[in-house]
């Protein structure tokens, strides 16, 4: 697989207050790659995702999107290639209806207008928001909300589709349905980049993840191994799913992979479980 | 390392820093009562001069020029405008220069300086004060000048809020940008007025139950964590400014009023000058800063 993205030793120091966020990164993400991106809070892991997009340009170093250096081109010009969807939904949303809201993104990346209704109609039965296409975004619930910004990138169609901590403050629904979403983006051949601390979420649905720490890459590799990666969880202080460390913990299985679902180590015992226990978000 | 706080605050520990904030707002309201009594440029240019001094000696030169930067093409319109279209003469106004289709008046010229000085003197001092005032610190000296505690509250709280507002214009900005729109003119500003202001609106509505909830409005006398030393040479600093800007409020009244201060008649090539520079600062920035969000 060739690498939509990739960043070559970039660096990144902020503006004000000289704060070293990104130091030397170097990654590739292949087309139709599901990467999941975590590490603590300032790690450097919003501000690497914003330099996928343009928003952010490097100090040092290059970031390619489909081989276009970022530092060369607008967000603008990205857009259409790269699609980010910002942690807060108020951030994003503006228009008088929310049919407005999934039209707006498609129009400016220049979508023919003939086409437009039928994206949004796809993001409409997808994201089922059918109900609530008149109404004001800010008179919706939060959740809802959160939809409508992610649905807002959908319809642009992006190669690569970043999004920010998706399910954070999300209820269960919220949260099954961006399960849904990022599968099924992997499924069309989608490049889908996940910052987020929902483990069990990224265990579900990436097939790398990274690891941030200090504006260093610390760890990348499969879930599997990330998880059973002991030294960078410390040193990050994350903790896998409860399935993962108790795949771990057991007794007997020294040298076999990290289970990431109940499923899977239900079924090592001979067992089976039902769709409640498979994993996150899928219920 | 300098680090910018809330409002405009520039953590340090310089001379300026280390002075009470009643001190500096002394300083401050005496400047101002001068700068409203004088309408001769030379003084007022020279409380300009002598604040940048102030500031290189703090270390604060270049954070004090960058505020500056924000306002100049407000400051530098006053002059330009004034100079081709003076407010204090009409028929009667005396030609310095032309440049191009331009009149440059005297009277104009004159005219502008004095708003200028007047408008930068103000500036210098009012952010020198703000930037080494933590803005806590700013809260318990007005409350030890005895401002009633909910304005001081509001003022207070409201000056917090502009550096939280401009952040989220650029996340909202940026948020929109991220969906291809084109961050040119006015009319592609306006669609994100409207995640900004609904944010503000949200943020000051969870503020206020949040303070309800804390008790605030009850009764009784309220104590602030952070106190405001005000010591011997605070004191005598303050009254010195209170002094020096009383003596010049009198003298600005009798010999530097608008009435008295002859208009200033400047050599062509000094006048043109003046007239260049600031016509320069106020569309070069104003041009400069559209390019720079066009780039972006």
């Amino acid at each position: 697989m060739s690498a939509v993205v990739g960043i070559d030793r970039a660096r990144y120091v902020y503006p004000r207050g000289g704060v070293v966020a990104l130091e030397e990164i170097t990654v590739e993400i292949p087309e139709g790659q599901s990467l999941g991106v975590v590490g603590q809070n300032g790690s450097g892991k919003t501000t690497l995702t914003k330099l996928m997009n343009g928003l952010l340009k490097p100090n040092s170093g290059r970031v390619l999107v489909d081989g276009r250096d970022t530092a060369k081109a607008s967000v603008q010009e990205l857009a259409g290639d790269v699609g980010y969807v910002f942690q807060n939904p108020n951030h994003q949303l503006f228009a008088p209806t929310v049919a407005d809201e999934l039209a707006f993104g498609p129009r400016n990346i220049g979508v023919p207008e003939a086409e437009i209704p039928e994206r949004v109609a796809e993001a409409v039965e997808f994201f089922g928001l059918a109900d609530i296409l008149a109404l004001h975004p800010y008179r919706i619930s939060f959740p809802l909300r959160k939809l409508v910004g992610i649905a807002s990138i959908f319809t642009m169609r992006p190669r690569v589709f970043i999004l920010d901590e998706p399910t954070t403050g999300q209820d269960h629904r919220t949260t099954s349905t961006i399960n849904r979403l990022i599968r099924r983006l992997r499924d069309r051949g989608s490049t889908v980049v996940c910052v987020a601390h929902d483990m069990p979420l990224l265990a579900d649905v990436s097939e790398r993840l990274i690891v941030m720490w200090n504006g260093r890459l610390i760890a990348d590799g499969t879930p599997r191994e990330v998880f059973a990666d002991r030294a960078a969880m410390e040193r990050t202080h994350l903790a896998p799913p409860q399935i993962t460390q108790l795949s771990l913990a057991l007794p007997g299985r020294t040298g076999r992979p990290a289970a990431l679902a109940v499923g899977e180590l239900v079924g090592e015992f001979g067992g089976a479980v039902g769709s409640a226990g498979t994993g996150s978000g899928e219920a | 390392m300098q680090i910018q706080t809330a409002m405009l605050h520039v953590r340090g520990a310089s001379w300026l820093h280390r002075l009470s904030p009643i001190a500096k707002l002394a300083w401050l309201v005496a400047i101002m009562c001068f700068a409203f009594a004088s309408y001769n440029p030379v003084p007022l240019f020279a409380i300009v001069l002598a604040g940048l001094v102030m500031a290189m000696t703090a270390g604060l030169l270049t954070p004090i020029l960058k505020v500056l930067l924000v306002f100049t093409p407000v400051t530098a319109s006053m002059l330009v405008i004034q100079a081709i279209a003076p407010a204090v003469c009409s028929d009667d106004c005396t030609p310095a220069t032309t440049i191009g289709p331009l009149v440059i008046y005297q009277e104009g010229i004159s005219h502008g300086l004095s708003l200028t000085s007047r408008v930068l003197s103000m500036e210098v001092i009012a952010i020198l004060a703000l930037i080494t005032t933590n803005p806590a610190d700013l809260f318990s000296a007005f409350a030890r000048l005895r401002v009633p505690y909910m304005l001081n509250f509001m003022v207070s709280m409201t000056l917090q809020l502009i550096p939280v507002l401009q952040r989220e214009v650029q996340i909202v900005l940026s948020a929109q940008r991220s969906r291809g729109m084109k961050s040119h003119g006015f009319g592609s500003v306006v669609p994100s007025f409207v995640p900004v202001f609904a944010g503000a609106f949200e943020r000051v509505q969870q503020l206020s139950i949040s303070l309800e909830s804390r008790a605030f409005g009850s009764s009784g006398q309220k104590t602030s964590y952070r106190q405001v030393r005000f010591g011997r040479l605070d004191r005598a600093v303050a009254i010195l400014g209170l002094a020096v800007g009383l003596a010049g409020t009198v003298v600005g009244l009798i010999w530097w009023s608008a009435d008295a201060t002859p208009v200033i008649v400047l050599p062509v090539w000094a006048t043109v000058a003046i007239f260049i520079v600031a016509a320069v600062m106020f569309v070069g920035i104003i041009v400069a800063a559209l390019l720079a969000i066009a780039r972006s």
